[in-house]
């Protein structure tokens, strides 16, 4: 594909820089591979080194003209994020559920106010661990800093999130414009500070046709399914209306977000600098698609394998048991085997969304992204601090995804 | 060009410098200006892209770097600076696995030796009425699993009460139970911490006489006035929450469905089986009842299980809540009554009962 070369007006056009992905598939894999498996002795302990590494290898072989980003966090202060959200929610939890079965409550553990509260806990804990990871990237030898703390952001996250839902959606591009306008408002390079030109109704115009498309799909379908079950009775018509909806969320989630994707890196401001994205939703179809079939490939693998191994096992041992009735002994080793097992499955999954999606994104948006005016952080000059670890410990205890 | 740049730490600027390599320092200049000079022993390797070498001057306060893109020097620097890796970086995996390791140990241990005493300590001192309170959050998601219906023909309903009612006749002063049947094909019965017992409509359906099932009820009862169910669900709970904590699921949310799926599936130990049925077996011999006909009930199932190939019910025949029937049924045979005592539910009441789940 060639860029057309425009002429920008004035004399001294603008330099124009491209990033660049310079690392291998292969590196990245083996990285993934060998950590997943080292989760299975370490009891998933392994997880904050593994998470350190990826973070590591990516940003090393991001460049901007040729000169690399570099990630300082470290895999111990994960663990001691992790150590200090366990000391915040283990007594919220023991608490609560306390309080639950004292106050004789219908469902105890996994009730509202609790759920309310993780709410809350995970976008304030989302900015939190962005904060942390923009104050561990350094390019040329400048650390990325935030300002701003996590309650403000949680607010406006919950606000936006509640109009999102009275509105059905259609608040959904001002709510990630503002959202955004705040994160990076509150991002600096050293003493530049970051800006978001990205607007709600940009997006909007870019994206309304996917609402409509994915509106009229469900209420086609729930049209269908009301007919249906005049026809014939039965829950057959739910579970089709299931698999349709997921099918066309597959359809079009690709589609939304490259769009979205796009438009959020060409927001991008530092001072002078600005951003350009030609990422295209082919790219992220190619990386879907990719992602079902492996997936699928690796079940269709794996039940094989498990298929053939328990067949083979249970020739062997039935002879062995009803001799000697070693039941109990023979249904602990079941129970870890499959255990093994889902682990394994589970693990195996992990992998391939980490490779295609995590990765396989970051890349295309790296290849895909031009920087202009990059002269002008000559500039920057140090500034700001490593900021702490709570939020990391926060997403990981909670389980909720903040990127690699 | 020296094939280097040096970016300060202060600013942003790039700054092609040349390199001087020596046995004891590395000298930074730019054009004729020295910059720095950093000592061999204390120069580290960062992350790059595979063909830069970047370095950092352990120590320093800002975040300097070095990077040298000439194969030349990358060789001359990594000859004369030996400590690029750190000083310990090798031994960090093997470390990392010691300590996990270490820790799993420690909460397995904690879950095999110490859980099964605090439960053995624990369940005495609870009182009756928050074993009750807990039963009733079991209970919540014993009936999400199952998608249970309570069966509740007003006529089978009245025929269950009679025969607990007999039952609990046996033992003046023992648990009091609170009986009902899960409309679910299977074949099971559980007793919930706080005297929730459900007999499972599968179960009921295999049941041929009633001294069947009232062997299955008073065995359950057993369970009920041991108060096994509390006692394996704080083993039960404590074990999934010490496990959440090594997987990172602080919140303990899975833990109470694991305890509902745990009390559901699996099995008490031998000994606690044994007491059960012992129990059951000095109720229905006092009813003068025989005592063993609730194994032939099990003996059945397990039969059928096998038929079928397990489809029809969600325990595999390994993993089968009952160890080795053949044993039990000598244990509960030894338990002659010493007189015939009169049936526990006539036929129209045990038809009733048989046909708890039929209407509404």
């Amino acid at each position: 594909m060639t860029l057309p070369l425009l002429a920008d007006g004035p004399a001294p056009a603008p330099s124009r820089s491209p990033m660049a992905f310079s690392g291998q598939g292969r590196e990245f894999m083996n990285l993934l591979i060998a950590g997943s498996l080292f989760q299975i002795p370490t009891f998933g302990f392994y997880r904050f080194w593994l998470i350190t590494r990826l973070r590591r290898h990516l940003w090393a072989h991001t460049e901007i003209a040729g000169e690399a980003f570099e990630y300082t966090g470290t895999a111990r202060e994960l663990l001691i994020g992790f150590l200090i959200a366990l000391a915040i929610l283990g007594p919220l939890y023991i608490a609560y559920a306390i309080l639950g079965i004292l106050l004789e409550e219908t469902y105890a553990f996994a009730s509202v106010p609790l759920v309310v509260i993780m709410y809350v806990l995970a976008h304030f804990g989302s900015y939190r661990a962005r904060k942390y990871r923009a104050s561990r990237t350094v390019f040329r030898g400048i650390r990325f800093w935030m300002t701003g703390s996590g309650w403000p952001y949680a607010a406006r996250a919950i606000l936006w999130d509640v109009a999102t839902v009275l509105t059905l959606g259609l608040a959904l591009p001002w709510a990630l414009a503002s959202l955004e306008r705040y994160r990076m408002r509150n991002t600096y390079f050293g003493s530049i500070r970051g800006d978001f030109a990205g607007t709600g109704w940009g997006l909007f115009k870019r994206v309304w046709w996917i609402w409509l498309v994915g509106f009229a799909g469900l209420l086609g379908l729930a049209l269908l399914v009301v007919v249906l079950t005049f026809l014939s009775p039965g829950r057959r018509a739910l579970e089709a209306m299931a698999v349709l909806l997921t099918l066309l969320g597959m359809a079009l989630f690709p589609l939304a977000l490259a769009i979205v994707t796009r438009w959020r890196v060409e927001g991008l401001r530092f001072g002078d600098v600005t951003t350009a994205s030609r990422l295209r939703a082919r790219t992220c179809y190619g990386l879907f698609v990719k992602l079902v079939f492996s997936a699928l490939g690796f079940l269709l693998a794996f039940v094989i394998t498990v298929g053939l191994v328990g067949f083979l096992a249970a020739r062997v041992v039935k002879d062995v048991v009803t001799a000697s009735g070693a039941l109990s002994w023979l249904s602990v080793g079941v129970g870890l085997v499959v255990a093994v097992g889902y682990l394994v499955a589970l693990l195996g999954l992990g992998i391939l969304q980490r490779y295609f999606l995590g990765r396989g994104l970051w890349v295309a948006v790296v290849a895909s992204t031009t920087i202009t005016n990059l002269e002008s952080i000559d500039t920057a000059v140090a500034a700001g601090q490593p900021a702490g670890v709570l939020g990391e410990g926060l997403a990981d205890a909670l389980d909720f995804n903040v990127g690699l | 060009m020296a094939g280097a740049v040096f970016y300060d730490g202060e600013s942003a600027r790039r700054r092609p410098v040349s390199l001087n390599v020596t046995r004891s320092a590395i000298d930074i200049h730019e054009g004729a200006e020295w910059i720095a000079s950093w000592p061999s022993a204390e120069v580290r390797r960062r992350d790059a892209p595979d063909c830069v070498l970047r370095l950092t001057r352990e120590g320093a306060s800002s975040l300097a770097r070095l990077d040298v893109a000439d194969a030349d020097l990358q060789a001359a620097i990594r000859a004369s600076c030996t400590q690029l890796e750190g000083p310990d970086r090798r031994e960090r995996a093997g470390r990392i696995l010691v300590w996990s390791l270490a820790a799993t140990a420690s909460i397995l241990l904690c879950v095999v030796l110490l859980l099964p005493i605090l439960a053995e300590r624990l369940t005495p001192l609870i009182p009756v009425s928050f074993e009750r309170r807990l039963g009733a959050a079991v209970d919540n998601q014993v009936r999400t699993i199952f998608t249970g219906r309570v069966c509740e023909d007003p006529r089978g309903h009245a025929a269950l009460g009679t025969l607990v009612a007999r039952l609990q006749a046996a033992h003046p002063g023992g648990p009091t139970v609170d009986v009902a049947v899960l409309d679910t094909r299977v074949p099971n019965a559980i007793a919930l911490p706080g005297g929730r017992i459900y007999l499972f409509r599968g179960l009921l359906d295999k049941a041929e006489t009633p001294d069947e099932l009232a062997g299955v009820l008073a065995h359950e009862m057993g369970h009920a006035a041991h108060r096994d169910g509390l006692r394996k669900m704080i083993q039960a709970g404590g074990t999934s929450y010490l496990l959440g904590l090594l997987f990172g699921d602080v919140s303990g949310g899975g833990a109470i469905v694991f305890v509902g799926r745990y009390l559901v599936d699996s099995a008490y130990s031998r000994d606690t089986e044994a007491a059960a049925d012992d129990f059951a077996g000095r109720t229905m011999g006092s009813l003068g009842r025989p005592a063993h006909a609730m194994v032939l009930l099990l003996k059945r199932i397990e039969g059928k299980d096998d038929g079928e190939g397990g489809n029809d019910s969600r325990i595999p025949a390994f993993l089968s809540t009952h160890p080795v029937t053949d044993q039990r049924l000598k244990a509960l045979e030894k338990q002659v009554p010493s007189r015939s005592g009169e049936p526990l539910l006539d036929q129209q009441e045990w038809r009733a009962l048989k046909e708890i789940c039929k209407t509404t």
